[in-house]
């Protein structure tokens, strides 16, 4: 009696967020699962099923190839767009920057720091689209882009950057956004080693430079773990800053990109529901992997059990 | 080692003054305690001198020379927190050699191995904080304090954390470090047992201000101000506000003090009735109702003598009555007397 009592609490209590997560995380995978192995299109219907037509778009089976699978050209170019996209705006901005900015702006008076601070999150306050337009003045083409305003003071050739440096453009304009997430949470982490620790390495002989390596880093191990997981994964599937600004290009057309296009961009090729499934399923699995293998790089279960930080 | 000078110093922030008009001076190989309530500036006093407070008056003298603007990390200062502050990603070695990063001190390993042995952690020197505990972190805070030979060593409630055992083995422990090293100690504390105890001279500190300066026997038999007589002493001193009838003084005197073990039970004498009693070991401190209002007294002997309700009369020598003024400056010289019925 008492033992069926308990099952039904437990049901009770955990069934609201087992139920929300079957509905939005659990079900969402099983019909993209399903629709990959189709062949919907427009029509939204399954007609052929299972299959692996989309599949086949994407690379075809070739004993010769590497991994056994050929790629195609364009699936192909989605990975190294998708791999140079992901590394560059994590490794630069998203964890370098971020520290960057939470080392400087707990540095300097606390209410200084709280203001630039508040100033970078600035555009993750705003609409996407809003902060999206901005980069389409920043980097306009024609002279009265920003950049091109101050760039024609020292150069007679206006800069197109969308059209030369695409990858350079959207890495910078997801950075300077993406950055001040790991900022407030290294921020935080910072604010949270005891002032004690901070006095004893001064007294210690250590400068600025040995503090921020031997008392923050160490310090920062897990929240720097966190964000480059967490980013990792956020910015793989991220696709809107790069729609906004370069729209279809073929520069920017990385795996997010790609599937968003072929299923949802009305007017550029959409309604290819079942081939934006298969490359979901593709980027679904490619994430996992990146979590599973992080997690091991990291060793995420002991950051996780050790306590972090010795306060008394 | 270093003889200290503080000149005048003062610290202010924009809203409040922590510390004003200190003036004190430690000898080379002395061994000083700030003892104060939370508050009185005592470690604000410590961090000025650590380097990580820059006085806003004043001056802080190392052997003669002034260091105000000196950084802590050319001070050449040890130190010891409540907390022990150890780097908690280092080993027990990494934290001791840590000091000695930046000096290029040659034979660094062994001077930390010898200051593990002298504080007697050999044993952990590959574990890390974490796995120590409260008295082992303190022993490897106190060798990474004094691995660079430091001209002065700063103590910052460095028993607070330990249990009481514990306390009593490290107070002699690092008196034992402090004498054999002969390096300049300043201890702070609000622990009036640990600063007697330990130290050479006690400064008591309340309010940013330097309340006095002596052995611990002259802070306790003769307090300069009325401050210091209820701060130092457990059980505290009884304090009588003045003029009361049955007490016979000096017509300037505004408070009347003594000590729980001045006042004893005798034929006759102030009427007291026993309300309460505390056996303490080797002492029984009785609390008594008197004109005078509640009063507390000591007794040698480990069996209560009295019980609640029994009736007694207490008396003093004249010569144990501490005597303040209106300012709480005691009165030097001054003798008092509880009498039975009134002087007048």
């Amino acid at each position: 009696m008492k033992a069926t009592r308990q099952r039904f609490d437990a049901f009770l209590f955990l069934g609201p967020a087992v139920v929300l997560m079957l509905a939005f995380f659990v079900a969402p995978i099983v019909v993209n699962i399903l629709v990959a192995f189709s062949d919907m299109n427009q029509t939204v219907r399954f007609e052929e099923f299972p299959t692996t037509k989309q599949f086949n778009k994407l690379g075809k089976l070739d004993p010769e190839a590497f991994w056994g699978i050929e790629l195609r050209g364009s699936f192909y170019r989605a990975l190294a767009l998708t791999a140079s996209f992901v590394l560059l705006t994590l490794i630069i901005f998203n964890v370098s920057f971020a520290l960057i900015l939470a080392l400087t702006t707990t540095a300097v008076p606390e209410r200084m720091g709280a203001v630039f601070r508040a100033i970078w999150l600035l555009p993750r306050m705003s609409p996407s689209v809003v902060y999206a337009l901005l980069w389409l003045w920043v980097v306009d083409s024609a002279e009265r882009g920003l950049l091109n305003q101050v760039w024609l003071l020292f150069a007679s050739e206006p800069l197109n950057l969308r059209l030369d440096h695409p990858m350079a453009v959207i890495v910078v304009a997801n950075g300077l956004i993406g950055a001040s997430l790991g900022m407030i949470i290294f921020t935080s982490a910072i604010r949270s080693i005891p002032e004690h620790l901070f006095n004893a390495a001064r007294v210690d002989g250590a400068g600025p430079l040995s503090i921020v390596r031997h008392v923050i880093l160490p310090a920062l191990r897990w929240p720097i773990s966190y964000i480059t997981i967490y980013q990792a994964l956020a910015l793989l599937v991220s696709f809107e800053y790069i729609f906004l600004i370069m729209g279809p290009a073929r520069s920017t057309m990385t795996m997010a990109m790609l599937s968003y296009t072929k299923t949802l961009a009305p007017g550029i090729g959409g309604g290819q529901y079942a081939y934006g499934a298969s490359i979901a399923l593709i980027l679904i699995v490619v994430g996992i992997a990146v979590a599973l293998l992080m997690w091991r790089l990291i060793n995420m279960k002991s950051l996780l059990q050790r306590p972090r930080i010795e306060v008394n | 080692m270093a003889q200290i000078e503080l000149k005048a110093l003062q610290k202010a922030w924009d809203d409040a003054v922590a510390v004003q008009d200190m003036n004190l001076t430690i000898q080379d190989g002395e061994f000083v305690a700030i003892l104060g309530p939370s508050g009185c500036g005592k470690s604000t006093t410590l961090l000025m001198l650590a380097g990580l407070y820059l006085p806003t008056g004043g001056d802080i003298l190392f052997d003669g020379t002034r260091v105000n603007e000196v950084e802590a990390r050319h001070r050449n200062v040890g130190i010891v927190f409540q907390s022990y502050a150890l780097y908690p990603n280092m080993s027990v070695l990494q934290n001791i050699l840590f000091p000695t990063r930046s000096q290029q001190t040659p034979d660094a390993e062994k001077r930390a191995r010898e200051m593990a042995e002298m504080v007697q952690i050999n044993q952990l020197l590959e574990r890390r904080p974490s796995q120590l505990s409260g008295g082992q972190q303190q022993r490897v805070a106190l060798a990474r304090a004094l691995i660079k030979r430091p001209n002065l060593l700063l103590l910052d409630e460095p028993l607070s954390n330990l249990d009481a055992t514990l306390r009593l083995t490290m107070r002699a422990e690092i008196r034992r470090i402090t004498r054999d090293l002969g390096v300049t100690t300043i201890l702070v504390t609000h622990d009036q047992l640990e600063a007697t105890t330990m130290a050479d001279r006690v400064v008591c500190m309340n309010a940013g201000r330097i309340e006095q300066i002596g052995r611990a026997e002259d802070l306790y038999l003769r307090p300069d101000t009325l401050f210091v007589a209820g701060f130092i002493g457990s059980p505290p001193m009884n304090l009588i506000s003045l003029p009361h009838p049955l007490i016979e003084v000096p017509s300037i005197a505004r408070t009347f003090g003594l000590r729980p073990e001045a006042l004893r039970p005798a034929e006759t004498g102030l009427p007291a009735q026993v309300t309460h009693f505390e056996p303490m070991g080797r002492e029984v401190l009785t609390t008594v109702q008197t004109p005078l209002g509640l009063l507390r007294f000591l007794e040698a002997g480990t069996q209560p003598r009295w019980q609640v309700g029994d009736s007694l009369h207490l008396t003093h020598a004249r010569d144990d009555a501490i005597l303040f003024d209106g300012t709480g400056a005691r009165i030097p010289n001054a003798t008092a007397l509880m009498t039975e019925q009134g002087y007048a």
